[in-house]
């Protein structure tokens, strides 16, 4: 991080918070040095050739295994992310400030609050950006070989996250949250935890709503004994499955796996008269993560605002 | 901003803390010191001297009145308990008050309060108390600000460090006339350093003009118990038949009383002791 070039406050942002980002710096060259390292252990057991073309990893290919589990937690790790950054911005570089009374040294300089809160902000959002991408690149490094198989799915939380925009989205809102937390709540831990609360409350509840942005994509079929003809393609994410009945209702069940009546698909209360399937195709998968990094980032701005706006009621 | 030759101007200001049931740190406070001034800031503790320099740097909005203070760009503020970035050295300190102040900071002013004292390298953080005054007091005079705010500015120091920089800030002021609010404790430290008096109390102005009309205006008294109207009195003891009192002349002071003019000390003591059970 070369601070040669930065001038004014920006210089003492940097500053004042190095050792923050050279632990940034080395989280992202530990995530490079890790995924990287596994891939190339992987590497060294040749995987099986199926019939049809297919290939599958060996069994005996522990360097895939270690790879697959390394992913798992890096999944977790940067849904994690968002909270970080936003205790970070809330606690030591806002409320820290107002709590042990230096922001009374920052103030009197020549520069504005505005500025002041500005280039803290904008320095946080751009390492916090610069981290973001380069931890997202060392994923996509472990997500090309790794990705789609059980547990890193597409839609899985986490890998949905870390290989789309939304957790770009997701971070700036966590710097605005801190931002205005910090400046409410003038105590460094209180801040710091009440930000980290709130930028997972979001997660959370975007997490349990984003698959209701898009209308599913819907396929029906005749109602087999003991057999699904519905194939879902496009590797897609099953919503809801289950029978129509001859009155046109949806009804949960599926295929029969005991013997059933011919015609009604093992339910007897009811006649049967097709199966469905409700599901995300992939192709949900770039405008779903549009709309919540757009639902995001206008939080944000609402956050900015108001951070701003406390500043401005605060300090002439 | 500031009127002609008013370095500092207030105006029924009044600065409450704690919302509406709060309590008024500070209350129809009005008073304007003129530029070029060194002006002691005097009272008991919690008497509102902290609000008011902190009102004059613009950290604080007034809840009532107003203050009009140089922009921020031309004054520096030390606060009472020196605030500083810990993690930073004291040679970053510096830097940091070149950066943020460009085209004013002036880095001999500072150096000259570092003097040989302080090493560049220390970080904040492992300084003692005095050594983070000076530290602050190089970044105030670095500044070259028209209105110097400095919030019990020596509290923390030794003697004879006390003496070398107040020697260095009062030639500063001087050099480059530089209007100075310093509130104190320490009475004996302003005697000679200041000009000016402003003498708070409750929240409130008690005494407010240049110390040498303050003082002229002012008697000791010793001699025979007797009645002192039409003078103010503004402390009066009794020793068996022998008075000793501070008045505010009304007129040239008759009767069979020794007078003497009394030392800043005196006068202050005195406003102090009476105004202590006073209302505020």
């Amino acid at each position: 991080m070369s601070s040669l070039a930065l001038r004014g406050p920006y210089w003492v942002t940097v500053r004042q918070y190095r050792r923050t980002l050279w632990l940034a710096g080395a989280a992202v060259i530990l995530a490079l040095a890790v995924i990287g390292g596994l891939r190339i252990w992987d590497l060294q057991t040749p995987d099986v050739h199926v019939e049809g073309g297919f290939t599958h990893p060996a069994d005996d290919n522990r360097g895939y295994g270690t790879l697959r589990m390394a992913m798992e937690y890096f999944s977790m790790a940067m849904t994690l992310l968002p909270l970080l950054v936003g205790a970070f911005v809330a606690g030591p570089l806002v409320a820290r400030e107002l709590e042990s009374g230096t922001y009374k040294l920052s103030l009197t300089q020549s520069t504005s609050p505005a500025r002041w809160l500005g280039s803290k902000l904008r320095t946080a959002t751009a390492a916090a950006l610069l981290t973001t991408l380069l931890l997202m690149a060392a994923y996509a490094l472990g997500w090309a070989r790794v990705g789609g198989s059980s547990q890193l799915h597409w839609s899985d939380r986490g890998s949905y996250e870390a290989t789309g925009t939304a957790l770009l989205g997701h971070v700036l809102l966590a710097v605005a949250v801190g931002a205005l937390v910090g400046q409410l709540i003038r105590r460094t831990l209180v801040a710091m935890a009440v930000t980290g609360g709130i930028v997972g409350l979001v997660l959370l509840i975007l997490g349990a709503l984003r698959w209701d942005f898009l209308p599913v994509t819907t396929i029906t079929g005749p109602a087999v004994e003991n057999a699904s003809v519905l194939s879902m393609p496009e590797d897609g994410l099953i919503m809801s499955q289950g029978l129509i009945s001859t009155f046109g209702n949806r009804l949960p069940g599926w295929f029969c796996f005991t013997d059933g009546t011919p015609v009604g698909a093992c339910r007897t209360d009811e006649p049967i008269a097709a199966q469905y399937l409700d599901y995300h195709p992939q192709s949900h998968f770039w405008p779903t993560q549009l709309i919540e990094t757009g639902i995001v980032l206008a939080l944000a701005a609402l956050a900015l605002f108001a951070a701003f706006r406390v500043l401005r009621a605060r300090h002439p | 901003m500031t009127r002609d030759g008013i370095a500092l101007e207030a105006d029924l200001l009044g600065k409450k803390y704690g919302g509406r049931s709060g309590r008024w740190a500070l209350r129809e406070c009005e008073f304007a010191l003129p530029a070029g001034r060194v002006c002691a800031l005097v009272g008991p503790n919690g008497a509102g001297k902290s609000t008011l320099l902190a009102l004059a740097a613009g950290l604080v909005r007034p809840t009532e009145g107003a203050i009009r203070a140089p922009a921020r760009e031309q004054l520096a503020y030390v606060a009472q308990e020196k605030p500083l970035h810990p993690r930073l050295t004291v040679a970053d300190t510096l830097r940091m008050g070149r950066e943020l102040n460009p085209g004013r900071w002036n880095e001999d002013a500072a150096r000259r309060v570092i003097a040989d004292e302080l090493d560049p390298r220390a970080l904040v953080h492992h300084l003692s108390g005095g050594q983070r005054t000076r530290v602050a007091l190089a970044l105030a005079l670095g500044k070259r600000a028209e209105l110097l705010l400095l919030d019990e500015p020596m509290a923390d120091l030794d003697p004879l460090a006390r003496h070398q920089l107040m020697g260095l800030l009062m030639a500063d002021a001087a050099e480059h006339g530089t209007t100075v609010v310093m509130s104190s404790h320490i009475l004996t430290e302003l005697e000679g350093a200041c000009d000016h008096l402003l003498l708070l109390h409750g929240g409130r102005i008690r005494l407010d003009g240049p110390v040498d009309e303050l003082l002229s205006a002012h008697t000791l008294l010793r001699g025979p118990v007797g009645d002192l109207a039409p003078h103010t009195v503004v402390e009066s003891r009794t020793t068996g038949r022998q008075l000793t009192a501070l008045i505010r002349r009304q007129g040239p002071v008759e009767g069979p009383w020794e007078t003497t003019e009394p030392s800043l000390e005196d006068l202050l003591l005195a406003h102090l002791r009476t105004t202590e059970g006073a209302p505020a």
